[in-house]
Formats: C-alpha cells, structure tokens, sequence
C-alpha cells in the first residue's frame, strides 16, 4: 500500500479503510509504527463476541520475517529454546527465544513450509536479533511485516464463517496446521492459530486482496455473530486464556534497563518450552542448564483466583506477614468464568510450594477516590479458560 | 600411531606460547599432543617474521625449567637524511649524552620522560605477568584484582595518579610534543608507539600501546630489545626440544577442522583428514575469530558472543620486505656496530602520520615507516629484514598488482639512507598481510592476534566474558596472543593458560 510517510507519523495498515469505517469510538493505538483500534465500539461487545460467534482483528503490524536457505531449519532450531528438529511441513509451533543469559526475549509462532522455508511472527520488532544470530548459517532473513496483510478470525463460528467464506474442509485442520487457499485468484494462508484461547484462526495473504477479505468475511460471519475486535478485547481475552505478553507480563531481555528484570523462561511459565536435551547448542543453553542445575529460579508467573469482584490492576501480592511477595501484571474480571481473575508474578517460593494464605492489595477507583480490598488469592493454572472446542477435531460449525 | 582417547590436552596450533602450555602441562604429567598445520611447529616466532623479541621472563622460564637461549642486547638509531642520527641503548647515562648533542633540554626531558612512563608501565606490568579478572562472574577474587590494579594505581601518589588517569586515553603525539623539542627524536618514540597497530601517533589510546610495549621489554624505552642468538627460531628449537623430554606429541601437518563438541563440551578435534583425536581439555593457540567462528562453530555459540567475536579488530597493518644482498650497502654515517643496531626510519611524527592515513582507506602509502634489521642467511650472505608499518590487509587495487610498485618506493625511501642499496639486491620478498594470514593461519595477519588496544586489553582480552583463558564452550581454552596480555614472544599467555588448565582438571 502506498502512502505518503512525509506526514504520517504512523503506517496504516491495508485493512485501514475498512477497520476506520467500523470504528465508531476512533480509539487507536501505536503497535509496531501502525495504527491500529484499540476498541471499535465497546470492548466488552467485541469480547461477547470473540467468546460467542466471530471476531476479527487486524494482525498486520505483528512483525513478520521470513526464514530461507538451506540451513534455515538448523537455524531456526538454534534460534529457539524448543526442539523443532522433528517440526513437520505445514505446521506452527508456539516458541520463546532467549539471550545468551537465558533471559526471554519474546515469544511468538513459527511458521514451516519446508526445511528450507520458515515464517516467524512475533509482537516486536527483532530484525537485528535474527540477522546477528544467522552469522554462520546459510541463511537469509526479510521482514515481512509489510508486505503480509494479516487477520485473527477467533470465536465458537469462526470455521463457519471462514467455510462461507471460501475454505473448504476448513474443519479438518488441527490445531497448529497451516493450508494454503485459493480463493478469488488470491493466495491465502490459513493457520489453526491464535491469541483468545478459543477455536480460531489467522489468515494470511497479499496487501492487495486485504479489502476484498474483510468484506467478503465480513458477509460470510453476517448471521455467524461476526464483529471486529480490538486490542482491549484481545487482552480480555488472553488472560482468560493464561496467555503471557511480551513488555507486560514480563520484560523484553533487549529492552529492559535493569538486568534483574529480565526474565527466563522458567521464571514466567515457559519452562516447558525448554528442552535442554535438544542434541543442538541453541541461544542461551549454556546460562539455562546452570540455572535448572543450580535451581537458581526466582520467580513465578501464576494463575490468582482473587475473592470479591473487583480487578486486581497493577497490586501488589502479599504474604500473610504483609511481605511484599509479588506483583499482578494483568487481570480483569472474567465475565465467562465469573471469576476475578489475574496474572501474577510471584518470588519463589510463593506460587510453587506456598499456594495459600496469599493476598492482593486492591485499590478500587470509585469516582476519584479509592476504595482499598485487601482480597484473599489462591494459587490457580494460569489457564484460566480452555473449552473443548478449542482442540476438536473436526472443529464445531454452525449454520 | 598415537592411543586417541588417552591424552590430556590437545593444544591446537605450537607457536611458542602452545609449546610453552605444553610443555607446563607436560611437566605436571599430563600427556600433551600438539596438533600444527604448517610443517614445523613455531608460528610466527622465526627469522622471517621475527626481528627483535623482549626478554622471557623469569616466571615463564622457570615454569619451563630454565630457558637456556642467549639474548643479546640491540642499539636503537632513528635514522637522519643528514646523518645525524639518534643512537639510543637503554642506559641513562649514554642516551642522555646521545640526545644533548642535538638538545640538552629534550636530553633532560628524556630521563624524566623515561621515568615516568616507566613507574606507569611497571604498574600496569604488574598486573599484565598474571590472569585476568574475570568481570562477568561476580566472584570475590576477581573484583579484589581489579580493586587491587585500582590500588596500585592510586598507590603512585595523587599527582601521579592525575597524570596516570590523563594518560591512558591520550596520544601519544601530544606527548611527545609537549616534552620534546627535536622531531627526529618525537618520531622514534611514536615509531615504537604504534608498531603493529592499527593507530597513528596522532589516535586517541596510542600512548597506552607504548605502557604495553614498555612492560613487555624491561619497563624500558630502548633498553629490552633483544634478539635471540643463532637466530629467533632458537627459542622454538628450544622449546621443542623440551617437548622430546617432556614426552609431548607433536603432530605437524595435522590441520584441524574443528572441535569435536558432545554434550555442550569440547572432547576432541577432528582433523582435515578426518582423523578424530581425543582428550579431556583442548586448547586454541590459534587467534580468537579462528577459534570461535571455526574451531568452535557458529552454531554453538550464542548471538551475543558471535557479535563480540564480530566487533574484534584483528587485521594487521604491518608488512615484510626481505631484501637478499651479495654484499652489505653502505648506510651513510653508520658503523658496523650501528649495522648491527635496530634501524628506524620514522624522522617525525607527521612522517607517520602521514604514512597512516592511507591505510585506513585500504591505500598504500609510498613512504612507509619503516625498522631496518641486518641479518645474515645460512651462507652468511647479508640480507636486511625490513619492517613495514601501515601496510594495510587488503588494498583497494589488490596486494598482487601493487606489490612491485610498494616495493620500489620502500628501496627509495632506503636508498636516501644508503644509497647504494640498488647495487647490493639480488632478491626481493613482501610477504603482506594478508600472506601472513595464509600463511600463519592467522585472521586478518595481525601478529598479536587481535589489536593491543584499551578496549582488547587486560578483561576484554579477547572479549568479555572469555578472558581467563576459558571460551564459552566447556572444555575448551585459549592460549595464543589474542589472550591477556598476548603479543610479544614472552610465553606468558601460554603460560597463564596452562595454570587455568590445571585448575580446571
């Protein structure tokens, strides 16, 4: 898409014209250099939506490189924590990736065309990181960003709508398989991906069919409850789902100031996606083996079942000698669990072996005053919200 | 044929300082195999590269168990168009009565000059001779080293202390002008200020180069510069035949494709034949980005170390001429003991700054700085081994089309100083350096294995994170020049190295 950049602070995105004529609030917001809604018209509308019939979000600004060369499988294996010597075609996997101290430098989704062909996606920027890291390998790495239009179709009709739509036995993909569509004589990238927790989709494909999509999506979802989303609602949505966000529930290991912020793997849930005896060196291995042998993990990244009903944004956590133990970094009231509910970032060993007897101080804003809780939390899965329909095979469809 | 799981350390590449960790290692009844690419084992220390040498020093030597090799003390004469020249030895006395014929007040200002820069040299010598701090481990030992250079330095009394803080980031130029009133006298000590780096006299940390220098050679300006008698190559002669005693393998011809890595540690090497060999430690005598980026690999390293590794300036600046002779020129106003001396063409610190600006712009410079040595080959037929500075690694028109024009203009700036040279020639070699990366193996042909500069000393040397001899991978060390303090033929690297092998068995 071409555009004056002379005076325009910010890119928009090839889905611009369609999501600012959704918007009736003009709530925007700065993700990557784009400008993107935070809401459309009430978050928690587009939320109902996302947990009861289709939303859509406009995902382009999520950085995007792609991987080619001979040695791009060996690379991205080496790039990351998880073991993906194994990884089949047409697949994506949820990885982490660290630096050499073993701190977290983000998450993301990698994309596998072929041994020789890869696409990773992840919230921030890494360009640098990936061309440093590729020294040595017969690789070459492009981002991508601009010139991939991307959406998040997530939501119980979310095959339906995209079945109308044009993707034929859309049902039978797995979760973490990709197809390639043609559809209108453009090619589209459908992967059984997503960030809500819930059956969903994204869709990938040229900036030039990106008006074409969301109109005819858009019809296709008219009686499938279909409504744009923004990133208010996605936020709802991802905690219910236990997912972590880079800069929020922990700090980006390039971007935080103070190295005792950063963050390894085990110290925000992500200990599963480290596999040590991976036959390969990979970034940070070294600093990760002395760490799980050492057992000098600090800190936790828990699930909080808070009493009461009244969000727990940004408390603090404490023990019940009133010691600062820990701090919330994300948490709303979950309207489908019912529940008041938050991510916690705890010391060890609250959270792993001491799971009660821990307490949030909440301060409520009522009308320019506060109203200070002091609500009992216990220990849960992060996983707050995890329906069945979101791994069924053939996925649910609706008429 | 050799048991290839029963050695204690492979020490890849036997320059002097993999022959002294040998033979160190060796001497505490560790089996040792020394795996070297060329045909002899010795690496740059020989008489083809090698001119002058610092002392070795006692510490090294009887670690080895006495070094029985002569060194014979060398003159130093900036060379004149006019014939005047500076001949300088060392001694207070005879070079204050050598420079007060051209000017009492520089010959004063010598002496004070000479006492300071060595009370410094001394200070950061001391902390030069042992391993370094280790800064990215937190360990007590470690800050208490570096609190302890911090002390030592405080030590030399405030006013030397201010004058030491304002001096290791200085050049040398300034310096050198501030002090010093005769050019030809500021253009030897800038000479020895910048030899074999990448800076002119003129660059910020110059002067720092030349504390280096001094704490190598006897905390002296002129006074420990040696060569080795019967030829350089004697102190390797020396040391392998150390090696036949103390019962270390050496393997020549054996270049080595890479380190065997298993379970994230070093276990053997495999060589370019395929042959594979085992041991409990291997150590790299080659330069750090050979090291790294080969034996290492790059898919076992973590992006950050693969950075520094990138941002380690280890390209060479410095160039031979061997020029074979039927009969010695005539230099004008020389002796033979001058003959015999350590000659300098650098009459002034913008000659050599001049001769520097073109290479950083990969140009060559047709008047080169230039240290004249007269040695005699196996026939005993004369020849003069010159040192070329700032001829840099590659040229814009490439070494090979240059090479004989570089040449002529090195013979021509000779020709002022003896003018029958032309005559006197019968064969003529350049060996650049890039030659000498070939040769040697050596990245970017530096001789030190990495530029002697604040940023590559002491606990960056050769990057942070990997100093103390350890690599990032388990099992596997470093022992070359690219190690604090590296450079020079003092074996100390080697020897440090050989320490923190032990320490890790």
């Amino acid at each position: 898409m071409t555009q004056d950049l002379r005076y325009s602070a910010l890119k928009k995105t090839p889905f611009h014209s369609r999501t600012s004529m959704a918007s009736r609030t003009n709530k925007y917001y700065n993700w990557n250099g784009y400008t993107v809604p935070t809401e459309y018209s009430t978050t928690e509308l587009e939320y109902t939506a996302a947990r009861n019939g289709t939303s859509v979000m406009d995902l382009t600004p999520m950085g995007k490189y792609e991987i080619t060369g001979d040695h791009a499988h060996r690379f991205v294996d080496y790039l990351v924590t998880r073991d993906l010597s194994e990884m089949k075609d047409n697949t994506v996997a949820y990885i982490i990736w660290c630096n050499e101290d073993g701190k977290v430098i983000d998450d993301g989704t990698i994309f596998k065309f072929s041994s020789t062909k890869f696409m990773l996606c992840c919230a921030v920027k890494i360009y640098n990181w990936l061309n440093d890291s590729a020294y040595g390998f017969d690789v070459s790495i492009s981002d991508v960003t601009d010139t991939i239009a991307a959406l998040a179709i997530q939501g119980p009709t979310s095959c339906s709508t995209l079945k109308k739509f044009g993707a034929e036995d859309l049902e039978k993909l797995k979760p973490f398989e990709m197809r390639e569509y043609k559809i209108d004589g453009f090619d589209i990238l459908i992967s059984r991906t997503g960030f809500t927790g819930d059956l969903g989709y994204e869709l990938w494909t040229d900036p030039k069919n990106a008006e074409a999509t969301w109109d005819n999506i858009e019809i296709a979802g008219k009686e499938l409850k279909l409504r744009p989303f923004g990133m208010n609602a996605l936020e709802m949505t991802r905690i219910e789902a236990g997912f972590i966000q880079t800069n929020t529930d922990f700090m980006a290991a390039e971007d935080s100031l103070r190295p005792t912020r950063m963050r390894s793997p085990y110290e925000i849930g992500m200990g599963w996606l480290v596999h040590l005896n991976k036959n390969s060196y990979f970034v940070g291995k070294k600093a990760l083996k002395k760490e799980k042998e050492e057992s000098t993990t600090e800190r936790c990244l828990v699930g909080l079942d808070i009493d009461g009903d009244k969000p727990a944004h940004g408390s603090v956590i404490y023990n019940s000698k009133k010691e600062d133990i820990g701090i919330v970094t994300a948490a709303l009231w979950s309207p489908i669990m019912k529940k008041n509910i938050a991510l916690a970032s705890l010391k060890r060993p609250y959270g792993i072996k001491i799971k009660e007897n821990i307490f949030a101080e909440i301060y409520h804003p009522e009308e320019l005053e506060y109203r200070k809780i002091w609500a009992r939390c216990k220990v849960v899965k992060r996983q707050f919200f995890n329906p069945e329909r979101r791994n069924k095979v053939p996925a649910d469809l609706y008429e | 044929m050799s048991d290839n799981s029963n050695f204690d350390a492979i020490i890849i590449g036997g320059g002097h300082n993999g022959l002294v960790c040998a033979n160190i290692l060796a001497r505490k009844n560790k089996r040792v195999l020394i795996c070297e690419a060329r045909k002899e084992c010795g690496g740059m220390v020989n008489n083809e590269i090698t001119n002058y040498v610092p002392p070795v020093t006692t510490a090294v030597s009887s670690s080895l168990g006495g070094m029985q090799v002569n060194y014979l003390p060398k003159t130093t004469i900036a060379l004149s168009e006019t014939g005047q020249h500076i001949r300088l030895v060392g001694n207070q006395h005879i070079d204050h009565k050598s420079i007060s014929t051209f000017s009492s007040q520089d010959a004063d200002r010598f002496n004070d000059f000479h006492e300071k820069m060595s009370k410094f040299s001394k200070t950061l010598g001391s902390f030069m001779m042992a391993s370094p701090p280790r800064i990215m481990n937190n360990s007590f030992s470690d800050y208490f080293k570096l609190f302890k250079l911090g002390l030592n330095v405080r030590l030399l009394g405030k006013k030397n202390f201010n004058e030491f803080a304002r001096m290791i980031g200085l050049n040398i130029a300034d310096e050198l002008e501030d002090n010093f009133e005769n050019t030809l006298l500021q253009g030897l000590i800038a000479h020895d200020s910048v030899i074999g780096s990448n800076l002119g006299p003129r660059s910020p940390g110059s002067l720092i180069n030349l504390l280096y220098r001094m704490a190598i050679h006897n905390n002296s300006l002129f006074g420990g510069i040696f060569q080795i008698e019967g030829g350089n190559d004697q102190f390797t002669k020396h040391l392998i035949e150390k090696c036949k005693s103390n019962n270390v393998e050496i393997k020549t011809s054996a270049s080595v494709k890479n380190c065997i890595v298993e379970d994230d540690c070093a276990v053997g090497v495999e060589l370019i034949n395929g042959e594979k060999v085992y041991a409990k430690k291997i150590i790299s005598n080659v330069d750090p980005r050979s090291t790294y980026f080969s034996l290492l690999g790059s898919q076992n390293l973590d992006t950050d170390v693969k950075r520094k590794i990138k941002h380690h300036r280890s390209k060479g600046r410095v160039a031979k001429l061997i020029l074979d002779l039927n009969k010695l020129p005539s230099f004008n106003n020389c002796d033979d003991i001058d003959l015999d001396s350590r000659m300098v063409v650098a009459p002034s610190i913008d000659y050599i700054e001049e001769t520097f600006n073109p290479s950083k712009f990969d140009k060559l410079s047709l008047e080169p700085t230039l240290e004249i040595c007269v040695k005699k080959d196996s026939d005993q037929n004369p020849k003069l081994d010159i040192q070329v500075q700032y001829a840099p690694y590659k040229t814009d028109q490439g070494w090979e089309n240059v090479k004989e024009n570089y040449i002529e203009s090195i013979i021509k700036i000779i020709s002022k100083y003896a003018p029958n040279i032309n005559e006197c020639i019968e064969h003529k070699k350049l060996i650049t350096p890039d030659d000498i990366e070939l040769e040697y193996n050596v990245s970017g042909g530096h001789w030190h294995h990495g530029e002697i500069q604040i940023d590559q000393l002491f606990m960056m040397r050769p990057i942070p994170g990997a100093s103390q001899y350890k690599t990032h991978l388990d099992g596997l060390f470093m022992c070359g020049a690219g190690t604090h303090p590296g450079g020079g033929l003092t074996g100390i690297s080697g020897k440090n190295a050989a320490k923190a092998v032990l320490d890790d068995f």
